[in-house]
């Protein structure tokens, strides 16, 4: 249940028990205005909470209540002990839906009539009641199969409906007649009465109709509901009450007794002896006498008024078949089943003729029958009690005594078989009462497909599962103790199989995990197209946005830490990069801009563009900007090309928009996205061309759980540096060293690459280490765009592991980005390339 | 569009809604010998309805949808309703 509907009932016990409290010190004090404001400020705080949900009924009771105080505080009536009866009855109604609510989160659809009566009995104490003016007097349900005073005009009813209908009802269903005369003035409600009729369950037929004479065209008033509904359903009452639950006192239900479908408009009490007619009126020249569905709908119209003998007729047949039946001797595999169905179908008509002992003394026969196989037990039961049954029905469920028996009526020769096919289908839940084979109702469910998770508890098996990657890193050590230490090869060959398999299970326990975090990045797009619109209008700019691959997913938390860079970066393209609508005239441009974002998968990567088609930007003012906020040299003045000048935006304290707006021009926007993109791995480029667009790409990997991590020796020391990083590992001869005032260079594969040993760089005094063949270990990393070349003593392997922030006084070691258990135990420090170089 | 007024032919198309039958009405009013197309119309709000009730005009084609075309076959059939 959610908090919100968990508060609202503990809040709506208390203020029934407060009403209930101010009701009983009211009839001492009957004219303390006090309590009386109280009294009405309770009930309306309660119907308001009530209105926050849908629960009509209850709504509607407590406005009839509230409405009542009202005019009890204004003094319009007394206060009276008749009064105080009647809301408190009402506040105990309030709270057995309460209980409903509590117990199936809804309130019972059974409740709406009481709760129109309800409030039908509160509006009856008000003088003049305000709204009681527009609604219908309430009437009373009708009860069920009695005969209503006015029959229910079924002769509207097409023949061909009014014949699917009876053969409906003779398959167990019930039939009801709605007639839904909606408020006048239910369209400013925003009620569609139509709509509500056409979705009315179960329906078989339905009309509109004038509730009063249609005026003139040119007088109608298109806001005043004219019409009234006509339905005719087979759904049960409750889903009708369910269905019609807003508007219990605007609808009548009747259930419709079978045999009134051939009445038409005759009153039954008229008719009943020309009954034999109206079978004919419904077969209308199309079913023979011979047809069984005909014979069998001719049944179910007449069920008082058929002679005594034709029933008998009838139930013969359905006995010699079921002795039929018995009596074949093939033996099927479902001959068992052949024989609950008998069993059932005689146990029914045991039911409907009221024979108890006879009923029980059959179950005991089927039993038997059942256990060994044999029918003849069965039939020979049966020629026993097939007399008794047929006398016993006739007598039990035949008409009554006052009823002449028709001498004319034809017996009915319908085939036997299709009698007792009929038979057993025409009772199925009965049949399942009677004997449990049929499969029960529990077999059926079906739940929802979708869970809801804490984010905890997947963040807990995420990390459940990392630390399960890294101990079965441990297997290989074992492996390599077990043959170097203890000579065991064998022994080590299996642990390396079994590493294998668990290596396996433990890559696809990571990936599925990964799946379950995945989000589509559509999380964040769709808030961009109120964002431009927004933002365009404000700098009176034309621009479409497009958006492209929403449904790329990505982890939740890449997802997540996506959304202020792109912001960001929108805005700055709508503000600096797309033009106004008079300068893209100029430069003949379409007047409206295009800013599209794109998003993809590229590998283990999620990439994400934004374009647009404005002026781009443009690199001398880049460089000049940078040259005079002494971000670069006048070296490097001359040296970047375009492309390395337009990532200078990416640098902090840059701006070239002329003026600081709102939105843009402070030069904190755009390192500020780098920085949160670098932070979850990712990497953010610039592309642009003057006059013809911008175009930034991120890339992000598509789970930031796993680093990829290749680990090198320095000094006797493990360090680990994020595959991201490495550019490639090289061996170079000490020889083609070249010094270069203070650094190191080396040319390799025709560039001049900077090299800087590992050990210097972490503050080691070591120096490195050349190998056998005097040749150093260089690993050529790229930061920060830049690739130089660390000088290390040795590569290991490269492995995936699960990093863990450095935390307490390590934090504030910037060289390191974390840290991150060995398979040995033994823990790995993760450089940060950028921060060290 | 939900309603598309032709020359001397109403087109429903889809959901037509309850600010289209203040419109229908006064078209209706116009043209009392148009006709009404309700082919594309999947359903109608109770308002039009009740014009269309009201006018009576020639029915050129009725809803493809067969529960509709019941529906309003029934309600705007007279010979259903003497009334």
């Amino acid at each position: 249940m959610n908090p919100l509907l968990e508060q609202f009932l503990s809040e709506s016990r208390e203020f029934s028990q407060g009403i209930g409290e101010k009701l009983m010190q009211l009839e001492d004090a009957p004219t303390d205005q006090g309590l009386i404001n109280e009294l009405f400020r309770l009930v309306h705080t309660l119907k308001g909470n009530s209105g926050l949900f849908t629960f009509p009924e209850m709504t509607r009771v407590l406005h009839a209540g509230e409405d009542l105080l009202g005019l009890v505080r204004n003094g319009q009536i007394a206060y009276s002990r008749e009064l105080a009866d009647r809301l408190l009855d009402a506040m105990d109604f309030v709270m057995a839906m309460c209980a409903d609510i509590e117990a199936t989160e809804q309130i019972d659809a059974s409740r709406a009539q009481d709760s129109a009566r309800m409030a039908a009995s509160l509006k009856a104490l008000m003088p003049t009641a305000p709204i009681a003016a527009q609604v219908p007097a309430v009437k009373p349900p009708r009860i069920p199969s009695a005969l209503p005073a006015e029959l229910p005009p079924l002769a509207e009813v097409p023949e061909s409906t009014r014949m699917q209908a009876l053969r409906q009802c003779h398959q167990g269903e019930t039939l009801h007649w709605i007639c839904y005369l909606p408020v006048k003035d239910c369209f400013f409600q925003g009620d569609d009465p139509l709509f509500s009729a056409r979705q009315t369950p179960g329906l078989l037929w339905g009309s509109a109709r004038p509730s009063e004479p249609l005026p003139p065209l040119a007088e109608l008033d298109t806001y005043r509901c004219m019409l009234e509904f006509h339905l005719l359903t087979t759904a049960p009452l409750e889903e009708l009450n369910e269905h019609f639950r807003y508007v219990p006192d605007q609808v009548e239900i009747v259930r419709v007794d079978p045999k009134w479908l051939s009445l038409t408009e005759e009153r039954p009490e008229e008719s009943s002896a020309d009954i034999a007619q109206a079978g004919p009126v419904i077969a209308h020249g199309d079913a023979g006498e011979g047809n069984p569905l005909f014979a069998s709908q001719k049944e179910a119209a007449e069920p008082i008024d058929e002679s005594s003998r034709e029933r008998a007729a009838a139930l013969d047949a359905i006995l010699s078949a079921q002795q039929q039946i018995l009596m074949l001797d093939d033996r099927p595999d479902w001959g068992a089943g052949r024989l609950k169905a008998v069993g059932a179908v005689l146990l029914n008509i045991a039911r409907a003729a009221g024979v108890q002992e006879t009923a029980s003394e059959l179950e005991a026969v089927l039993a038997e029958c059942l256990a060994t196989g044999q029918n003849s037990l069965l039939l020979l039961w049966l020629e026993d009690s097939k007399q008794h049954l047929i006398a016993n029905y006739v007598t039990q469920a035949g008409p009554p005594a006052s009823t002449p028996s028709k001498p004319d009526a034809k017996p009915s020769n319908r085939p036997a078989e299709a009698a007792a096919a009929e038979a057993g289908t025409d009772k199925p839940p009965a049949a399942e009462e009677g004997i449990k084979f049929g499969r029960r109702a529990e077999d059926s469910v079906t739940g929802s497909r979708i869970l809801k998770v804490d984010q905890a508890k997947i963040d807990r098996l995420m990390n459940l599962i990392g630390e399960l990657v890294v101990s079965k890193n441990a297997l290989p050590y074992l492996a390599q103790r077990a043959e170097a230490h203890f000579g065991v090869r064998e022994l080590s060959r299996e642990i390396k199989g079994e590493y294998s398999v668990i290596n396996r299970i433990a890559d696809e326990m990571q990936d599925a995990i990964m799946q379950v975090r995945m989000m589509a990045v559509s999380f964040v797009f769709q808030r961009f197209p109120r964002l431009v619109r927004d933002i365009s209008r404000k700098l009176g700019k034309e621009v479409q946005l497009v958006l492209e691959g929403e449904q790329t997913e990505a982890d939740k938390n890449i997802i997540e830490s996506l959304a202020d860079p792109l912001i960001h970066i929108v805005r700055n393209s709508l503000d600096h990069g797309l033009e106004t609508p008079e300068v893209r005239r100029a430069c003949g441009k379409r007047e409206t801009g295009t800013l599209t974002i794109r998003a993809a998968q590229e590998a283990d990567r999620v990439v994400i563009e934004i374009t647009d088609d404005g002026k781009g930007i443009d690199p001398a003012i880049i460089k000049r900007k940078a040259y005079e906020k002494g971000l670069i040299d006048e070296a490097a003045l001359e040296r970047i090309d375009d492309r390395e000048a337009v990532n200078l935006i990416f640098a902090a304290g840059l701006s070239t928009a002329e003026v600081i707006s709102d939105l843009s021009g402070r030069g904190v926007g755009m390192d500020v996205v780098r920085s949160a993109v670098e932070k979850i791995n990712g990497t953010v480029v610039i592309e642009s061309e003057l006059g013809k667009g911008t175009k930034i790409r991120i890339s992000l990997p598509l789970s930031m759980a796993v680093t990829q991590v290749m680990i090198v020796e320095s000094d006797g020391q493990l360090f680990g540096v994020p595959m991201d990083n490495v550019v490639e590992t090289v061996r170079v001869p000490r020889s083609s060293l070249r010094a270069i005032k203070q650094s190191l260079t080396a040319v390799l594969r025709g560039r001049i690459v900077p090299l800087k040993p590992l050990n210097a760089l972490l503050g080691i005094s070591a120096t490195p280490r050349t190998n056998s063949d005097d040749e150093l270990a260089v690993l050529l990393v790229q930061a920060g765009g830049e690739v130089l070349g660390l000088l290390v003593d040795g590569f290991k392997e490269t492995i995936g592991l699960i990093q863990k922030p450095l935390g307490g006084f390590l934090s504030g070691l910037s060289a390191y980005s974390g840290s991150a258990l060995m398979g040995d135990g033994s823990v790995l420090m993760i450089l940060n390339i950028r921060e060290i170089v | 569009m939900p309603i598309e007024f032709k020359r001397n032919r109403a087109v429903f198309h889809d959901v037509v809604s309850v600010e289209e039958a203040e419109g229908l009405l006064e078209w209706l009013q116009k043209k009392p010998s148009a006709k009404v197309d309700l082919a594309s119309c999947s359903h109608l709000h109770t308002a039009n309805l009740q014009v269309l009730m009201t006018a009576r005009p020639h029915i050129s084609s009725w809803p493809e949808i067969p529960e509709l075309r019941a529906w309003l076959e029934t309600s705007l059939n007279p010979k259903v309703h003497p009334s």
